[in-house]
């Protein structure tokens, strides 16, 4: 069924007529051309689609349209730009936290749930909240040096 | 819109401009696709462009290879910008575009900074010294008294001046790369050789990068693809022979279909949005040949490969192996085995087709632009020049994956309909169709003399895998489906030491499953083979198995490496296992292997050299096996940027890490059955190892490739690394703990599951079935002679006016009639709200829901109150029919008159909605409705209740609405042969409904934590209990109702539900620990777990995963894990909980596409073993979950 859903993405107010059930990775990306969430698996396995819903990190590959409505969605393009970067995606440029960088929009929205509710995490906290966000290219390291040193800085 | 991603001009346009300086070379192209029969032809040579200076300042630099993720175009901008005395920002970096960069085959063998680089970086010194000369001229000064600052010469003190820019204007220099321009110094870089941040990643951390699946075009459609049932497999004739038929009505429903295209097998979608896309694809009717192919048995692929056709081919023969070896004082015959992997690139392949009757403009991920532009020609038959591939970056690939297919793919959707299309692989269609790693294998005999010495070497090896043709070729027939045999089985396939005696041998072979090239392509299984065989004999000699690689190496850069790398380490000299230390519970072992990674036709080049020490530490009692250090030494020549190699390094580490000790394609039947993450996991972040990483500096040797060279020791270093803790050697990998643990402790099951029986339809009412038809008929007949079958018809009345009744009562009866969740049963799923028509499964057949809107014609407008009335506590229609008692009305009796009222009051005050209920399908004698008096007159009395004075005024009330509206025994207590809700002991002891098991509410339920009056009120009011689990199926939906009731009432509901007494306290309550958890004992559980670990953790992780939005049940305490059926679990499992039942719980994906009824089944197993393990293990599970797939229900 049609349907009209009203929500707030990156601060902004939107209104999207879709079928009620249409994943929101594909509103964010189709309708709003937002580019940061990516498909990976559809099944909420790898973490690629990660946006943050009202403040805590969601797989938006498995939340329909109507799930967001009335609610405030942050992507990617919503922390920062290439030139003034959110201090998470500073520091993963610092540490040249990716390879491909596909699964790097799910990491980075990821550590920033986390940071937000944690600002002093340990490096096992980073390990255990990124359990579900898979790397094929293998940038564990630099990734979770990356979240360390956003923590450093966000203390 | 995305912006033209390529505002770049093409080569011929540069050709034939002014104001540029061109580099240009006539290179000889790899050939293409090899016509069927033919052979190959080489392509004429073409003009490459290599370099260009612009007058507007730009300067472009183009390279046949694309980055895959790796890193090279900023290591390609530093060449050029050092040859060229630019800064990194001047350069622009174009790779792989067919209308502009050079053909110089495909990006494969990590030889782009090896092979690739090498005229460019000869074209940017040429166009160095033809500016400056340039200059020199214009400025009449000898050309060593220029220097250059970022493009821009400079004469003596500096006081004249002149851009590149400024040096080509107006004018048009071609000239050809001479190979005699001087090469900067080395001692003069001030790039190369210096750690250089990526220049992609801060658009790529800010979502500003245009990935392939980031491409938009104006007027683009999106596109799905249906692929065959031959899953991953792509030689055999039925392969492009398989398709009987399309059934495009199936899919009139969905709207946006532009076009459904079909040409043999390949068969695809076209749609205005994506999701259209993907639900047309989904439900397209596709009929598909019956799969009647033996294919080979691959559970086991040692005699899988011996028994693939070969021809063998001898790349050595050195001495006289056989004798050495039949004079071995101790003779070693070994096996080993690499199983079938994935790329797994994160990311399912994507690509962009816009195809007019002219030309073909392709948006592409590909590792091979002008291989794919020539099989898009083939495929359209058309000259290679109308095809134009843009490479754009994609999701990263460590060799071929699907980028070629769906390119393939979106030129037919796109030809098809007209307009620009994009298609998007599924998860399932990258992981099931991707050419996979070859499975290998690799059989050395020799042995040791008695002096110690190595007797001999006689290595063979088997590599099924071939070039992968693209799909699209193979499914429309414009290739024949036959396997063709590449010689790529020998990287590394002669072992670095130098033994007097060696034969190697390599056994070409075609494919068995779909399969190419993959990071470390044979390279690696042969390592594993050499590395761990000479581990082997090391010990038999009892010499360190450092040392005694040392006395048979005779390559001084390879033992530099290995000293560097031992010191490193701190390599404690061994001569048997260490097993140390004697941990309670943990083994420890240190490990070490060495290789250099030979690739291209043999016999090749070397790449980097690369050498690990690995540490493991595995858990005695579970298998479990962690590498917990990697120290890894690598000598890569000169490093253009040794950050960028330094981060080849730790991906290599990390994925191999990943491929030695969990990565195996899984296959059912022969066919490629892991379609996810849990089916082929993947390692994590949690298993990480630490890394130390040794690069040796080399700056005056040559550059060698680095993109795979760290990854061929590990499977070795970590084998001979588990040997060293547990004195057993492992040859097939993966080694998982499964294998481990069978190793430390024996087989402790046959891990064979008895065959699963077929579905069965209808098998979870047989319970219901069992009772004796004749006697059931008997009985109603012999009631129905006392009882009054024929009712008398309530005249019809003209509908009420709404004003009939008071505000505060319409919404009086809102609320019942939410607590009564009317709607729920009265309501199709896209149906008007309680127009009826939802269709019920019962054991008798299958009755619809009535109309109950004030419809005067098909739904109750024309009914009196006492009509009404009638209908809920008797049962009668008000023509004086019966109902069936699939309508709860034997609960309903229990309303009372002034709530009666006004739920009439509200359901006349809604709007009327006209929809005849269908007729309801039921067997005889169940469709003989007048015999539901004599059931009358057996069962309705026995659901009667009265108020409990000795209770509270809230149990009361709890008690009303439990056993009156809310009707909830109708679905949670047993029925008897009759369908009659049993009473007493078995009221509300638990009943199956639409498939899903309503679990008891009474003392017989199974969940492992009773139900406290507190549970229950969360319960109901939300839809979820973190003490229990969450609502779902028809569960859903009572929740959504009772969500609009007071708080009040839910509470009281909640009171009396707890008197009942719900389950008593379970010994030994969940969740445990992980090192506490039942340990796995058959290769089904093991199974399970996997998949439990890949697909379902990161939500259902009790605490030790992420916070992600919604709840997250825990297993251990879910009520449906402790039942004693399987049937909710299973159909969550496979059809997730796309509405639940309040917005905060989070939703649930559905696996049914993804997951196999074994699959499932083995999930369903290990859920019951680790979280359950005192309830005894389910049975049947195959069919449960085969039953469960083809029965959604309605609700």
């Amino acid at each position: 069924m049609e349907k009209t859903v009203s929500l707030k993405v990156n601060g902004r107010d939107v209104q999207v007529t879709a079928m009620a059930d249409t994943p929101l990775l594909y509103i964010l990306r189709n309708d709003l051309a937002l580019n940061g969430p990516k498909y990976g698996c559809g099944l909420g396995e790898c973490g690629a689609c990660t946006v943050i819903m009202d403040g805590v990190a969601a797989r938006s590959c498995v939340i329909p349209l109507a799930g967001a409505e009335g609610r405030e969605v942050v992507t990617l393009e919503g922390l920062g730009s290439s030139t003034e970067p959110h201090p998470v995606q500073q520091a993963f440029i610092a540490e040249q936290a990716a390879q491909c960088g596909y699964c790097m929009n799910g990491m980075i929205m990821t550590a920033k749930a986390l940071l937000d509710r944690n600002p002093n995490p340990s490096l096992d906290d980073i390990r255990r909240e990124l359990s579900g966000n898979l790397c094929r290219c293998g940038t564990h390291v630099e990734i979770l040096r990356a979240v360390q040193r956003a923590a450093r800085g966000t203390r | 819109m995305t912006k033209n991603p390529h505002p770049t001009p093409t080569r011929d346009e540069l050709l034939r401009s002014s104001g540029v300086l061109l580099i240009v070379d006539d290179i000889q192209p790899p050939p293409g696709l090899v016509p069927k029969g033919g052979t190959p032809t080489p392509k004429p040579k073409e003009l490459a462009l290599f370099i260009a200076v612009c007058e507007d300042g730009a300067v472009y630099a183009f390279n046949g290879h694309v980055d895959l993720g790796t890193g090279i175009r900023t290591a390609l901008i530093q060449i050029v910008a050092e040859e060229l005395d630019l800064s990194m920002e001047q350069v622009r970096m174009v790779l792989g575009d067919t209308e502009r960069a050079p053909n110089q085959g495909a990006t494969i063998a990590s030889a782009t900074i090896q092979i690739s680089a090498v005229p460019l970086r000869n074209a940017a010194a040429e166009a160095r010294r033809f500016l400056l000369q340039r200059a020199a001229d214009l400025f009449g000064v000898p050309v060593e008294d220029l220097r250059v600052e970022e493009g821009v010469v400079i004469a003596g003190e500096g006081n004249r001046r002149i851009s590149y820019a400024e040096l080509v204007q107006g004018q048009h220099f071609q000239i050809r790369v001479s190979g005699t321009a001087p090469l900067k110094k080395r001692e003069d870089y001030t790039l190369v050789g210096r750690a250089a941040p990526r220049v992609d990643i801060p658009a790529k951390a800010t979502g500003e990068f245009t990935y392939v699946h980031d491409v938009r075009v104006p007027g683009m459609l999106h596109g799905r693809v249906v692929r065959p049932p031959y899953a991953g497999i792509d030689s055999g004739e039925f392969v492009g022979n398989s398709l009987v038929g399309v059934d495009e009505s199936s899919i009139a429903h969905i709207p946006g279909v532009v076009g459904v295209v079909v040409i043999r097998d390949f068969v695809g979608v076209v749609t205005e949005r994506e999701e259209q896309a993907i639900k047309a694809a989904r439900e397209l009717k596709v009929t598909w040949k019956p799969w009647t192919q033996k294919l080979p048995d691959l559970s086991d692929l040692a005699q899988a490969l011996r028994d693939n056709p070969s021809s063998p081919r001898k790349v050595l023969d050195k001495g006289n192996v056989d004798a050495a070896i039949a004079g071995a004082s101790q003779r070693m015959s070994r096996t080993y085995v690499w199983p079938y992997q994935m790329h797994g690139s994160i990311g399912p392949s994507c690509a962009v087709a816009d195809c007019n009757d002219e030309r073909v403009k392709v948006w592409s991920g590909t590792q091979n632009p002008h291989l794919l532009r020539a099989d898009i020609a083939w495929l359209l038959e058309w000259a290679e020049e109308r095809v134009e591939i843009i490479r754009m970056e994609a999701a990263g690939c460590y060799g071929r994956n699907c980028a070629d297919d769906v390119a393939a793919d979106a030129v037919l959707l796109s030809r098809a309909v007209g307009r620009p299309v994009r298609v998007q692989l599924t998860r399932e269609q990258e992981h099931v169709w991707e050419p996979k790693g070859t499975a290998q294998l690799m059989e050395v005999d020799g042995g040791l003399n008695a002096d110690g010495t190595v007797a001999g070497y006689d290595f063979a090896t088997s590599y099924p895998s071939n070039g992968a043709p693209t799909l699209a070729l193979l499914l429309t027939g414009r290739v024949d489906p036959v396997g063709a045999v590449f010689e790529m089985g020998d990287r590394t396939s002669i072992p670095p030491y130098d033994y007097d005696h060696m034969r190697v041998v390599i056994n070409d072979m075609a494919p068995i499953v779909r399969a190419s090239w993959m990071r470390g392509v044979s390279a690696l299984p042969n390592s594993f083979a050499h590395e761990s065989y000479i581990d082997e004999l090391a010990f038999a000699a009892e010499v360190d198995p450092v040392e005694f690689r040392l006395r048979h190496l005779r390559d001084e850069r390879a033992a530099d490496l290995i000293k560097a790398v031992a010191e490193r380490a701190g390599w404690q000299p061994r001569t048997a296992p260490q097993q140390t230390p004697p941990d309670e519970n943990v083994l420890r072992g240190r490990g070490f292997a060495y290789a250099r990674y030979i690739h291209s036709k043999f016999p090749g080049f070397g790449a980097a050299w690369a050498a690990w020490v690995a540490d493991v530490s595995i858990d005695k009692r579970t298998g479990d096996i962690a590498v917990t250090r990697v120290v890894v030494g690598h000598d890569a020549g000169q490093m253009i940027n040794p950050d960028g190699v330094r981060h080849q390094i730790h991906g290599n580490v990390i994925q191999s890490t990943s491929r030695v000790l969990k990565e195996q394609v899984a296959f059912e039947d022969s066919l490629v059955a892991s379609k996810e993450w849990g089916g082929y996991p993947i390692l994590t972040f949690p298993e990480v190892p630490d890394i130390d990483v040794l690069m040796i500096p080399r700056e005056t040797e040559q550059p060698l490739g680095s993109g795979e060279s760290a990854s061929v020791p590990s499977a070795a270093a970590i084998a001979n690394a588990i040997f060293d803790a547990t004195g057993i050697r492992f040859r097939e990998l993966p080694i998982t703990a499964e294998r481990v643990r069978e190793a430390l402790h024996g087989p402790s099951d046959p891990g064979v599951q008895a065959p699963a029986e077929p579905p069965k339809g209808g098998r979870r009412f047989s319970k219901w079935l069992t009772g004796s038809i004749a006697g059931l008929c008997g009985a109603l007949l012999g009631v129905a002679a006392t009882a009054l079958p024929f009712r008398a018809e309530i005249a019809p009345v003209s509908r009420p006016s709404a004003d009939t009744w008071s505000a505060a009562t319409i919404e009086r009866g809102r609320q019942l009639a939410a607590a009564g969740d009317c709607a729920v049963c009265h309501t199709t799923a896209n149906g008007a709200v309680n127009a009826g028509g939802l269709a019920f499964e019962t054991p008798f057949g299958k009755v619809y829901s009535t109309n109950i809107t004030p419809d005067p014609d098909t739904g109750i407008g024309n009914w009196s109150f006492a009509a009404f009335d009638r209908a809920m506590r008797q049962g009668i229609s008000r023509d004086g029919r019966h109902l069936y008692p699939a309508f709860p009305y034997t609960s309903f009796q229990n309303i009372s008159e002034g709530d009666m009222q006004a739920l009439y009051a509200y359901l006349m005050a809604q709007a009327p909605t006209r929809s005849r209920t269908p007729e309801a399908d039921m067997a005889f004698p169940f469709n003989q409705r007048p015999l539901l008096a004599g059931w009358n007159a057996l069962f309705l009395n026995r659901t009667k209740h009265q108020p409990d004075p000795q209770q509270s005024a809230e149990w009361n009330r709890g008690a009303y609405l439990v056993n009156g509206l809310g009707h909830c025994s109708a679905c949670h207590s047993p029925r008897n042969a009759m369908g009659a809700e049993k009473t007493g002991a078995a009221y509300l002891a638990g009943g199956m409904v639409d498939g899903w098991e309503a679990p008891a509410l009474n003392a017989l339920s199974k969940a492992p934590k009773p139900w406290t009056e507190d549970d229950l009120f969360q319960y109901l009011r939300t839809g979820f209990s973190d003490r229990h689990g969450v609502a779902a199926g028809p569960m859903t939906a009572v929740v959504k109702e009772l969500s609009t009731l007071p708080e009040a009432d839910v509470r009281a509901m909640a009171v009396y539900l707890a008197s009942l007494g719900t389950g008593a306290e379970a010994p030994a309550v969940q969740p445990v620990a992980a090192s506490a958890a039942p340990v796995p004992t058959t290769a089904s559980l093991s199974n399970g777990e996997r998949i439990f670990n890949g697909s379902c953790k990161a939500c259902h992780s009790d605490g030790t995963g992420p916070v992600l939005f919604g709840v997250s049940p825990s297993m251990g305490v879910n009520t449906n894990v402790h039942s004693d059926t399987p049937d909710n679990l299973a159909r969550v499992i496979l059809h997730g909980i796309a509405q639940p039942a309040t917005r905060d719980l989070g939703y649930m994906p559905a696996f049914k596409d993804s997951l196999s009824n074994r699959q499932a089944a083995d999930l369903l197993a290990y859920l019951r073993h680790r979280f359950a393990p005192d309830k005894p293990a389910w049975e049947s599970l195959e069919s449960a979950a085969a039953h469960a797939r083809a029965n959604l229900g309605t609700h």
